[in-house]
């Protein structure tokens, strides 16, 4: 299954204050950090990393608008060409009616959009491998993780040590 | 956090309210002397802005208790704003008392439930005097409206000044105290406003009734309370008065204004549908005359405050640039105005049209005229309303400024100031 196994050198930190501090000291060192593990979503730790914002809200944008199309283009459709029926006196192209199912498809089709988009990105899904570094990065520990042959390990030892990893190990995955 | 963070008002910003005071007293006057023999434009503009300002502060108090019982950390930086707002209460009773004074003396035919011989030919208005009359009227207000402000505004506030000076005991019992004011105010306020905006607004259309319409007022002035914030926070920003307030204070601000902009054009939209849908005639009259007679007032009314809101503050960074947050924040705010506006307007001219044809003027009025056409002050806002509108603001932030002078802006011994400053929303 796993195509391209690497080695992995990786820091456990007790606090995301420390997690942070320890982010700033590898840019300032221009250590390249492959990933960090975090158990939840830590204020600020997308800026120290210079990651770009997500554009998954765009997405989000694009099949909502999809699903507002979908939904009036459908029931207009509908109740003027296909199927035309007089409810309650009202006219054939009745717009307050379709306003709610028109909300409804809107937010499904953007939940379910966003939901796949988020998936296909991070290539998650049913049966496949993803391997988990350490468990303890889903419970209590904050991880910053190197490859090891893009960097020297006394290098990144001595960083561990200096910004207070309280666990350095190395794994393949 | 050094320094005291005390607030005093310079001599510009007290000389450029006055002139907003003075403009609108102006306008005012103007208005009643250009006015119908019933005074219609004069009264209803009256109540518009009566109702509008107390209603915000009715917001401010409801947002702080609701934040309290919530145990809300970060608007703890701007809670002295809200505190102040929550103080005009008091000023909301005395210009309640106007209206209930006139409504006693004749002097207004704002409400068609007041006309004694009306109602008595009326089966309707027959069946609804248990509750629409003078009595609940004068005595329903004054009791909650003081109620509010002496059982509620006053003691909470004094609660957080004492807190600033004495500090806590290992209890808390200051902030216990004050948890504990919130938590009986919100179910109070929440049934007691409806009650209020039934008498005050809603029955302005006698005849007509919906279960929605106190959300819907709530909902209204919510949005209000929070771009008046915006603007004010950004303002007092831009003068050096609250340095601890950051872009992610203004964010969450701006997310309320999105939000509740939103919440209030769904209480908007299932109004109006049940209403389209039952179809039922005593019910539609409401709608069928503002989107036949006052077209501009009703499609207006969703562009300022579901549009407009809603398509700019969409997306994360417009909620953090000062500038867009605060023309957005305006744009609601006149966009309020606007919803008030048509809330009050057709049903007076209504009322004044009856009552005028009762006396035999109708033909020599404008108001009398059923509005076939544009009629500035009745089927739009013309520039009395603007310059009323823009003096009752300047009323309520001078006020607020006022309150603002008496306690530092930072609550420096509130439990949540940590959290507050720290406050991260990304």
């Amino acid at each position: 299954m796993s195509q391209h196994t690497k080695e992995v050198f990786y820091g456990l930190y007790n606090d995301e204050e420390d997690l942070l501090h320890a982010i700033e000291e590898a840019n300032a060192q221009h250590l390249e950090i492959m990933d960090v593990y975090t158990p939840f979503p830590v204020h600020g730790l997308d800026k120290v990393m210079h990651l770009e914002e997500s554009r998954l809200h765009i997405a989000g944008f694009v099949f909502g608008a999809l699903g507002t199309m979908t939904a009036f283009g459908f029931m207009t459709w509908v109740f003027t060409r296909d199927w035309p029926i007089i409810f309650g006196g009202k006219p054939y192209w009745s717009v307050p009616a379709f306003i709610p199912i028109t909300f409804e498809l809107t937010v499904l089709f953007a939940a379910i959009g966003m939901v796949v988009s988020f998936y296909t990105v991070c290539g998650l899904g049913p049966g496949v491998s993803n391997p988990i570094l350490d468990e303890r990065i889903t419970d209590d520990k904050f991880c910053i993780a190197f490859e090891t042959d893009k960097a020297d390990l006394d290098a990144l030892k001595a960083f561990f040590s200096k910004t207070g990893a309280g666990e350095v190990h190395t794994k393949t995955i | 956090m050094s320094g005291d963070h005390t607030f005093s008002m310079t001599g510009r910003e007290r000389n450029v309210l006055f002139g907003f005071m003075g403009l609108g007293l102006l306008c005012i006057v103007l208005t009643f002397f250009g006015d119908d023999a019933v005074h219609s434009r004069f009264w209803s503009n009256y109540l518009i802005n009566a109702v509008f300002f107390t209603g915000v502060s009715f917001v401010a108090l409801f947002i702080l208790a609701a934040f309290t019982t919530a145990y809300t950390g970060w608007y703890i930086v701007v809670k002295r704003i809200w505190e102040g707002y929550a103080q005009f209460l008091i000023v909301g009773i005395i210009l309640m008392l106007v209206l209930i004074i006139g409504l006693w003396g004749h002097f207004h035919h704002l409400y068609h439930w007041a006309d004694e011989e009306a109602v008595a030919a009326d089966p309707v208005l027959l069946g609804k005097s248990g509750f629409l009359n003078k009595y609940w009227y004068t005595f329903g207000t004054l009791i909650i409206l003081g109620t509010w402000y002496f059982a509620f505004a006053r003691p909470m506030r004094k609660l957080s000044l004492r807190e600033d000076v004495e500090g806590h005991d290992a209890n808390y019992s200051l902030y216990r105290k004050y948890k504990w004011f919130s938590a009986v105010f919100l179910p109070i306020g929440a049934f007691t406003s409806a009650a209020m905006i039934w008498q005050w607004v809603m029955s302005v259309d006698a005849h007509w009734y919906s279960t929605m319409f106190a959300w819907y007022t709530t909902a209204s002035w919510f949005v209000a309370c929070m771009a008046i914030t915006i603007m004010l926070v950004l303002y007092l920003k831009g003068r050096g008065a609250l340095p601890f307030v950051t872009t992610e204070h203004l964010h969450d601000l701006g997310k309320y204004l999105f939000a509740f902009s939103i919440f209030w054009t769904y209480l908007w939209f299932s109004q109006y549908m049940l209403i389209w849908y039952a179809n039922v005639g005593e019910e539609t009259t409401y709608f069928h005359t503002r989107i036949n007679e006052y077209p501009v007032l009703f499609y207006g009314n969703l562009v300022l405050n579901f549009v407009v809101p809603f398509f700019v503050l969409m997306r994360n960074d417009t909620k953090r640039k000062a500038g867009t947050l605060f023309f957005v924040a305006l744009v609601v705010l006149l966009g309020r105005f606007l919803d008030f506006f048509q809330m009050v307007k057709p049903g007076v001219l209504h009322t004044t049209h009856e009552a005028l044809a009762h006396s035999g003027e109708a033909a020599a009025t404008e108001a009398g005229h059923h509005a076939s056409h544009f009629t500035a002050g009745f089927t739009i806002p013309g520039l009395l309303e603007i310059g009323t509108f823009f003096g009752f603001l300047a009323l309520f932030i001078f006020f607020v400024f006022k309150q603002l002078e008496k306690a530092p802006l930072l609550p420096k011994n509130d439990p949540y100031l940590a959290e507050s400053l720290h406050h991260h929303v990304q």
